[in-house]
C-alpha cells in the first residue's frame, strides 16, 4: 500500500466517519455525470461562469437555498462550510447541527458537511446536478475534501498559503504545506477516472490593500504546488481591487505568467482558468449602493475576461446573507452579463510591464532560496519577508510593507520592506504618491483607502 | 519608550493593529506587537520581558468587557508592574454603549487611559500627556 493510501486510512478512521467506502467512492467518480464538473463546463462553456456563495447548517436549508440558485439561473453551486469543521472540531459542529435542526435556529455559520457525511450530502449534489464548489478555509483540509470528494464536489477551493495568511495568528506554515500536498495528491489521482477535479486558489487574502504583485505571485505558487502533484485544472483568482486598469492589468499579467510557469515546469497541458470576486473589502451597509457596487464589478470581471465569478450581496455589510437576496444577485449578475456586449479592449502597456517585472522579480528571489523542494523555498520566502502579505494576521508574516492608494485608487507599494521589487519599478509605485506626508497623515491615508467603497 | 501593544482575546481584527503599531512608531515609541488575539498573560509577561513602560490593548468584538475583570488580579501576581502606564481603547463594549458608562468602568478595572471609540491619534495624543504628566510628578 502506497504511503498516501495509508495516510488516508488513517483520516478516514475518524469517530466522525461513518466507515469510508474507497472503493465505492471511487466507482462513484468514475461514473459521475460530466454535469458535476466545473473543469467540463469551464471547457464547453462559452460565458462567465456565476457562482455565489452560501453555507446553512441543516440539509434542508442547503437544499432549499440550491433551489433557489437554481431559480436563478446559477451555474457553479457553492458549499461554504462552517467555522468550527475549518478548524477541525467536529464535536462542536455536531452539536451545533443538532440545536439547529432541533429548534430551527442557525447555530452555524456553514454547511457542516463531515458530520452530514458523504451519503447524505451526495443525494443534494447529484439532485441537482450542477458543479459545486467548496469553500472553506481549511489548513488541514485533509478528511473535509475526502468527503467533499466523495459527495460530488469537484471543486476544491483554498491553499497553504491563501487559507492560513489571512484567516489564523499561529497554525504552523510548514504543516499547512504537507496538509495541502495530501489534498493536491488526492485530487490528482480522482482526476484520473474522469474529468479532471479543479482546484481554486484564494486571491483575495485579506482583501486589505494587497498589492497586485503579491496576490500574482502567491497565485502562481499555489498553482505550481498543486501542478507539481498532478492537479489537471487550476482556477487563479484575485478580487476587484478598487480600480479598474489595475484591474485589467492584473487580469492580463496572472494569465500570461501562470500559462509560462505552469510551461517551465513542464505541466503546460494543464487547464488554467481566472476568477474573479467581486469586492471583497467593507461594503456600504445601504442595498441599493451595494446592488450597484455589486454590478460594477461584473462589469470588471468581463473586461478583465474572467472564466468565473463569485458573486457578493447587498446585505454584505449586515451578515450572512439571506436565500432571497442572495439568489437576486445571481439573476442580477447573468443579467448583467447577458447585456454586455462589444467591450472595448483596455490595455496599459507601462503598468502590464511593470507589475510583470515585479512578479519575475520576487518569484526568481523565491527560486533561488537554497531549499530543496519548492513548498520549502516558499515557506523560507515567507518566513524571511520576500513574500510580504499587507493585513496578515499571522505571526510568520512580515508586516513590513506598506501600501496606500494613489489619485487613480490604484494600489502601490511605498514601503517594500523585504519584497523584492525592483528599483525602477519601485520608484514608479512611488512616484504616483504624494510621499511628502507625514505617517500620521498616511495612517489617516490607509483608513480612507480600506473604506473606499463604504 | 517600549510600548506593548496587541487585539485582547479571540479577536481576530487586524487592521486597527497595524495601524496602532504604524502610528506609535511615527511618534517615536519602541512597539511591540504581539498581533491580535493575545491573552491577558501574554500581555503581562511581555511586559515583564520587555521592560515596557507602557500596555496599550485593543479590542474591536468588545470581548475586552470580559476579559478586563480579570486585569486587576493577574497583575497583581506579577511584581515590577505597578508603574506600568495601562491604556485600553477600541469598540470597548459587545452591542451600544456610552463612554460615560465605559469609562470609569475601564477605570474600575485598573486603566489609567480608556478611550471608547475616540480616534486613534486622539488617543495617542492623550497618552502623551498622561506620560508628560507623569515625568513631571
Amino acid at each position: 500500500m502506497s504511503l498516501l493510501q495509508e495516510e488516508r486510512e488513517i483520516i478516514l478512521s475518524n469517530e466522525y466517519v461513518d466507515t469510508f467506502d474507497f472503493a465505492e467512492v471511487e466507482e462513484f467518480v468514475k461514473n459521475a455525470s460530466k454535469d458535476l464538473f466545473i473543469s467540463h463546463h469551464f471547457k464547453n462553456a462559452n460565458k462567465m461562469l456565476v457562482q455565489p456563495r452560501g453555507g446553512f447548517p441543516t440539509y434542508e436549508k442547503q437544499f432549499a437555498l440550491y433551489e433557489f440558485f437554481e431559480k436563478a439561473n446559477v451555474d457553479v453551486l457553492p458549499l461554504t462550510i462552517d467555522s468550527n469543521t475549518r478548524l477541525n472540531d467536529y464535536a462542536t459542529s455536531e452539536k451545533m447541527l443538532r440545536l439547529s435542526e432541533e429548534n430551527d435556529v442557525d447555530m452555524l455559520n456553514g454547511y457542516p458537511l463531515v458530520n452530514h457525511g458523504y451519503r447524505t450530502t451526495r443525494k443534494m449534489i447529484t439532485h441537482f446536478n450542477k458543479p459545486v464548489s467548496l469553500r472553506h478555509g481549511t489548513p488541514d483540509a485533509r478528511l473535509l475534501i475526502e468527503q467533499a470528494i466523495a459527495s460530488g464536489i469537484f471543486e476544491i477551493e483554498g491553499g497553504p498559503i491563501t487559507y492560513l495568511l489571512p484567516y489564523s495568528k499561529n497554525f504552523p506554515l510548514d504543516k499547512a504545506f504537507l496538509y495541502w500536498k495530501y489534498v493536491e495528491r488526492v485530487c490528482a489521482n480522482y482526476s484520473e477516472l474522469n474529468e479532471p477535479i479543479n482546484r481554486e486558489s484564494f486571491g483575495p487574502l485579506t482583501a486589505t490593500l494587497v498589492p497586485p504583485s503579491i496576490t500574482i505571485v502567491i497565485q502562481l505558487l499555489e498553482m505550481l504546488l498543486s501542478l507539481q502533484e498532478g492537479v489537471k485544472s487550476f482556477s487563479v483568482s484575485f478580487s476587484q481591487q478598487g480600480s479598474m486598469v489595475q484591474d485589467i492589468v492584473t487580469g492580463a499579467v496572472i494569465k500570461k505568467l501562470a500559462k509560462h510557469y505552469a510551461q517551465e515546469i513542464g505541466c503546460g497541458d494543464a487547464a488554467i482558468h481566472l476568477v474573479y470576486h467581486q469586492w471583497m473589502g467593507a461594503f456600504p451597509t445601504n442595498r441599493e449602493y451595494a446592488d450597484q457596487l455589486i454590478n460594477m464589478s461584473t462589469v470588471i470581471a468581463s473586461m478583465v475576461g474572467a472564466d468565473k465569478i463569485i458573486t457578493k450581496t447587498c446585505e454584505e455589510a449586515i451578515g450572512i446573507p439571506t436565500k432571497e437576496a442572495n439568489a437576486k444577485t445571481v439573476a442580477n449578475t447573468q443579467y448583467t452579463l447577458r447585456i454586455l456586449n462589444g467591450l472595448p479592449s483596455v490595455v496599459d502597456e507601462e503598468e502590464e510591464e511593470i507589475l510583470t517585472l515585479e512578479v519575475k522579480a520576487i518569484m526568481e528571489a523565491v527560486f533561488n532560496d537554497s531549499a530543496d523542494t519548492l513548498w520549502r523555498k516558499v515557506f523560507n520566502s515567507i518566513k524571511n519577508g520576500i513574500i510580504d502579505v499587507p493585513f496578515s494576521p499571522h505571526i510568520i508574516n512580515h508586516n513590513e510593507m506598506i501600501t496606500i492608494r494613489d489619485a487613480g485608487k490604484n494600489i502601490r507599494i511605498i514601503n517594500r520592506g523585504n519584497v523584492p521589487i525592483p528599483e525602477r519599478c519601485y520608484d514608479f509605485e512611488k512616484s504616483k504618491c504624494d510621499l511628502s506626508k507625514d505617517t500620521t497623515s498616511i495612517v489617516n491615508d490607509i483608513v480612507h483607502d480600506i473604506g473606499i467603497m463604504q | 519608550m517600549k510600548v506593548v501593544t496587541g487585539v485582547v482575546g479571540n479577536d481576530i481584527h487586524v487592521v486597527a493593529n497595524r495601524l496602532i503599531d504604524l502610528s506609535l512608531q511615527a511618534r517615536g515609541f519602541e512597539v511591540f506587537n504581539l498581533g491580535v488575539n493575545t491573552y491577558l498573560e501574554e500581555f503581562f509577561d511581555a511586559a515583564v520581558e520587555t521592560g515596557a513602560e507602557v500596555l496599550l490593548i485593543s479590542s474591536l468584538n468588545g470581548e475586552a468587557e470580559g476579559w478586563g475583570r480579570e486585569v486587576k488580579l493577574l497583575k497583581a501576581r506579577y511584581k515590577n508592574l505597578d508603574e506600568l502606564i495601562m491604556m485600553i481603547g477600541g469598540n470597548l463594549t459587545v452591542g451600544s454603549g456610552n463612554a460615560e458608562d465605559i469609562v470609569p468602568k475601564y477605570k474600575g478595572y485598573g486603566f489609567d487611559l480608556v478611550c471608547h471609540q475616540v480616534d486613534l491619534n486622539t488617543g495617542l495624543d492623550q497618552l502623551e500627556e498622561f506620560i508628560a504628566q507623569r515625568k513631571t510628578q
